[in-house]
């Protein structure tokens, strides 16, 4: 697509924000950061700037805005945060991608907050069902974004979402960010990914991966 | 967000609060900023962009770089590359805003079920289709038969903010003349109401 897409990113200065806010500067979009510490903010816009510095990067201060004017939206937030964003932006995400990066994992690092029968990705379907929730980058650790390249192979990053269209979208900014896209199907496989992140970081723990571990299929 | 829009649409319409909220699940509320693209050459047109507040272009690209443009659109008024629009194919025009502005956009597909759901919305836009096709045949006559004061005297009653709002240079560009040309035909028309 030669028309430069607009991606709001909620929760930029956080780790996956700002790493995801990183990554995709350097394609063809343009890209909105909201965080509601504006001295953080101002801080990642230079660091932004400096690391590429045809980035088309700006701060917005208030994410209704920056929602209005996105044509993706990035929920780079806690799950516990989702219904308050969604709340904010419900009016002007309609009808737009909303990516859930959320993993509800528990304090304690070894259990999910969700019931079996749901996902964090559905949960925020419900709270905003005129928008196309798919569920992006959350397989992955914020550190794998510096480095998509493990062990010499790509980290595969899985997708799930209901909308064919808004699918192929994220698999572009899944890619332009470095990893492997890998549509899993529809929105209800977040079940399975969001438990995928959750054996990943116990993992991750027990082995001292030091937070640079990801998924690869290995297939013919 | 969506109030010229539906102002319009009530105009000449009858539609039920609920027909007006099931219509409001399918739009996409869209700020643009100025100079930049709703929508580029070469990609497939998805939206047909309805303004409720600013200004934007669509304009073609000649082999030599000339721009050419197509059409204004200003509150009130729904921009696209309708053939792109219509058939899937890549677009032939740029689209771009000339000022900050909100648009609400609609896609092919969810225009398709309002159509199917909403009678009156069907009449809305076969209204829509008439206004337009009665247009450009304006636009056909006058760049055939009128002369170049007529036709400018005619653009400004057709967008009357148009001079406001627009440089000259995209004012002539939209009629098919020079800069030059189109501020003779302004100095001519000036002296004649002097
Ligand atoms: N870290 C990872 O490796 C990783 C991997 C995969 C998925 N994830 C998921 O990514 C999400 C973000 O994780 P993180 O590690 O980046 O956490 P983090 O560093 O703590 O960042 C979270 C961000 O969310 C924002 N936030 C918190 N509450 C909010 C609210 N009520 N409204 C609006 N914004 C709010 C904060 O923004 P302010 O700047 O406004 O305070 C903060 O920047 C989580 O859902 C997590 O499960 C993380």
């Amino acid at each position: 697509m030669r028309t430069k897409q607009t991606i709001a990113v909620l929760g930029a200065t956080g780790k996956m924000g700002s790493a995801i806010a990183k990554s995709l500067s350097k394609g063809n979009y343009r890209i909105l950061l909201f965080s509601r510490d504006n001295t953080k903010l101002g801080r990642l816009k230079r660091e932004l700037r400096n690391a590429v510095p045809q980035a088309d990067v700006v701060s917005v201060d208030c994410s209704y805005n920056a929602c209005w004017e996105a044509d993706v939206i990035i929920a780079a937030v806690p799950y516990s945060a989702e219904k308050e964003v969604a709340d904010t932006i419900r009016e002007v995400a309609n009808q737009k991608i909303v990516i859930s990066v959320a993993n509800p994992v528990n304090n304690n690092g070894d259990a999910l907050l969700t019931p079996l029968n749901t996902s964090a990705a559905e949960e925020l379907q419900k709270l905003l069902p005129n928008s196309k929730v798919i569920k992006a980058f959350n397989t992955m650790f914020a550190a794998d974004f510096n480095q998509p390249e493990i062990d010499g192979k790509q980290v595969d990053a899985f997708i799930a979402g209901n909308d064919d269209d808004a699918l192929e979208i994220v698999r572009d900014l899944v890619q332009t960010a470095g990893f492997n896209p890998v549509i899993a199907g529809d929105l209800s496989l977040s079940r399975v990914l969001e438990h995928m992140q959750l054996l990943l970081i116990r993992l991750s723990i027990k082995h001292n991966y030091n937070r640079l571990a990801g998924w690869k299929i290995l297939h013919h | 967000m969506y109030e010229l829009f539906f102002k319009n649409m009530t105009e000449k319409v009858k539609l039920t609060r609920d027909q007006q909220q099931m219509i409001r699940q399918y739009l996409v509320p869209k700020k643009i900023r100025k100079n930049q693209y709703l929508l580029q050459e070469g990609d497939v047109a998805k939206y047909a962009a309805f303004v409720e507040k600013g200004a934007l272009r669509a304009y073609s690209v000649d082999e030599k770089g000339t721009e050419h443009i197509i059409q204004f659109a200003f509150e009130g008024w729904t921009i696209s590359d309708m053939y792109s629009y219509m058939t899937g194919e890549p677009a032939t025009y740029n689209i771009d805003a000339l000022e900050d502005s909100e648009l609400v956009l609609l896609n092919k597909s969810a225009q398709e079920e309002i159509l199917q759901r909403v009678p009156e919305y069907e009449e809305y836009i076969r209204l829509q289709l008439t206004g337009a096709f009665m247009s450009m045949q304006k636009r056909i006559t006058s760049m055939l038969s009128l002369t170049l004061e007529e036709r400018y005297i005619q653009l400004t009653q057709l967008y009357p903010s148009l001079v406001q709002r627009v440089p000259q240079r995209m004012i002539a560009s939209y009629m098919g003349l020079t800069p030059e040309t189109l501020s003779r035909v302004r100095r001519k028309i000036k002296e004649r109401w002097e």
